[in-house]
This record gives structure tokens, sequence and C-alpha cells, in this order.
């Protein structure tokens, strides 16, 4: 259990928020082109590393926006967040 | 008075802390990214929807909550609103939102249910099985939070010191009276 601060509700405890998986993955401009390998590629294969992790979170029982979190998988310590759209900090 | 049956009927009163549903009244759920919108409704209810996040507006007549950047839910403070009360309010906002693109009128009277808690243990009860750290939240009258309650999602609006309205979908109503029965006994 830890805590996340909403960019638009503030400090919550993680149980109000739903993990989207890892940020900053762009669909492929010309989807026809790519192989079935590489689509899945695109499709399932997420790093999923022990350390710093770009994440989307959503607060699903707040405001039900999203964002993106960095945060170090290894000990939940949350080293940004920064609202969709916005470019990550450099940490 | 509005004209649907309530799904809880009774009053209860335990040490310091009274717990009713307030009958039916007309709750609308707004949302909208524009510019006018503000004024639109201001024009409307005399308030203006609060910008600042967990905060409410209000008057006489209503309450305006902060759920979301882009979200508020109006709720009268009126418990004899009619029925004709509530097809005025909700086409005057519906033609001057809805239907000039400037957002999105929900009517969800009958799909929030709004149970008032008085006394001063309120925040006893709820810290039984709620994440939320309500420190600044009681001091503030007029904050509001969404967050979950034994499980289940709920917006609490601090209307006074130590009186709060809870809402809570209508289908988890039932479940949530009778959890917050069960643990007011052991306050
Ligand atoms: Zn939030």
């Amino acid at each position: 259990m830890f805590i996340i601060t909403c960019p638009y509700c503030g400090d919550r405890d993680q149980t109000e928020f739903s993990c989207g998986g890892e940020a900053h993955i762009e669909r492929p401009k010309q989807p026809t082109e790519l192989s079935d390998d590489e689509w899945a590629e695109y499709l399932f294969m997420r790093k999923n590393i022990k350390g710093v992790q770009f994440e989307r979170w959503n607060h699903s029982h707040g405001c039900r926006k999203w964002f993106n979190i960095i945060r170090d998988t290894s000990n939940d310590k949350i080293h940004a967040v920064y609202k969709m759209g916005e470019k990550p900090p450099v940490i | 008075m509005l004209s649907f049956n309530p799904p809880i009927k009774e009053e209860k009163n335990y040490n310091d802390l009274k717990i009713v549903e307030i009958e039916p009244t007309i709750k609308i759920n707004l949302r909208s990214n524009k510019r006018e919108f503000s004024t639109k409704i201001g024009k409307i209810l005399s308030i203006l929807p609060p910008n600042e996040a967990n905060t409410s507006s209000g008057n006489e007549s209503y309450s305006l909550l902060w759920l979301s950047p882009d979200e508020w839910l109006i709720y009268s403070n009126n418990i004899n609103d009619t029925l004709d009360n509530q097809i005025e309010l909700e086409n005057n906002l519906f033609n001057e939102i809805s239907k000039l693109n400037q957002g999105a009128v929900t009517n969800v009277s009958d799909h929030w249910v709004m149970i008032n808690l008085k006394g001063t243990k309120i925040f006893d009860l709820l810290s039984k099985s709620c994440p939320f750290n309500f420190k600044d939240f009681k001091k503030k009258k007029g904050s509001v939070v969404q967050t979950v309650l034994n499980h289940v999602d709920v917006i609490m609006h601090n209307k006074d010191q130590n009186e709060l309205n809870l809402f809570v979908r209508r289908s988890f109503s039932e479940d949530l009276w009778l959890w917050i029965n069960d643990s007011a006994r052991f306050l």
C-alpha cells in the first residue's frame, strides 16, 4: 500500500487507483505494413522491469482521470507524476 | 417531493450520530470543458461551478460539487422540490448546454442516494473503512471528496461542522446502509 498524488485531487490511497500498464507506447502509424510478430510486439509485450518504470494510472474511484507516473517497481517510490500529453520529466 | 421510492425508509440514532436518507432530491451531473460553460451555469443557478479541486459552491437552493476538472454535480437543498421543478431545471440546463454543444447534462436524481449523517462521531465511523485522510476535509466547510467507503464508491460533501451528505449509487445503498448501521453500534 502506498500513497499516490493524483494531479487533480491530491494525495490518495493506492486502492483508489488502477494501473494501466506501461506508458508512452505509440500505436504504429501503418498497422497494415507490420508483420504479425511486430504487431504482437506492440500489442502485448511490456517491459515490466525491476527499477524505474513509466506507467499510466487511472484515478478510478476518484476523478476518473488518466495520468502518468514514474515509479520504482522495486520499492514503490514515486519519482514523478505528470498529466496525459505532458512530456515526462527528466529524473 | 419527487415521486420515486427511497431505498432506505428509516432514520437511525446512535450515540452522537444520526443517520437518515434525505427524500429524493434533484441531482444533475454536468460535464464540460468549454469556456462559456461557467457563465451559463452562473446565469441559470446563480452559482459558479468551483474550479478548485475537492471544493463546492452553493446557495440556498442548490449545491454544486467539484468531481473532476470537467465534471460537477448539482443537487437541490430543498427537499420539497416537485417533479415540475426538476423538469424545469433540467430543460433549462439542457437547452443552454447540451443543445448548444457546451457540454453534457445528465439527470442522476435516482442514480445517487443521499444519506445525511449528523453528529460528532461521523469521522470515527467513516474512518473504519475508508482510506481517505479526513484531517483537512473536516476543517473545511464545503469540501468534497470522491473515494471508497467499505469498497463502495461514494461522494462526500462536508455540509457543516458535524454534518455530512453522503452519495452512494442506488444499487449499493442498502448494502452501505447496513454497513453504516453495523459499524455505528461499536462507536
Ligand atoms: Zn483524481
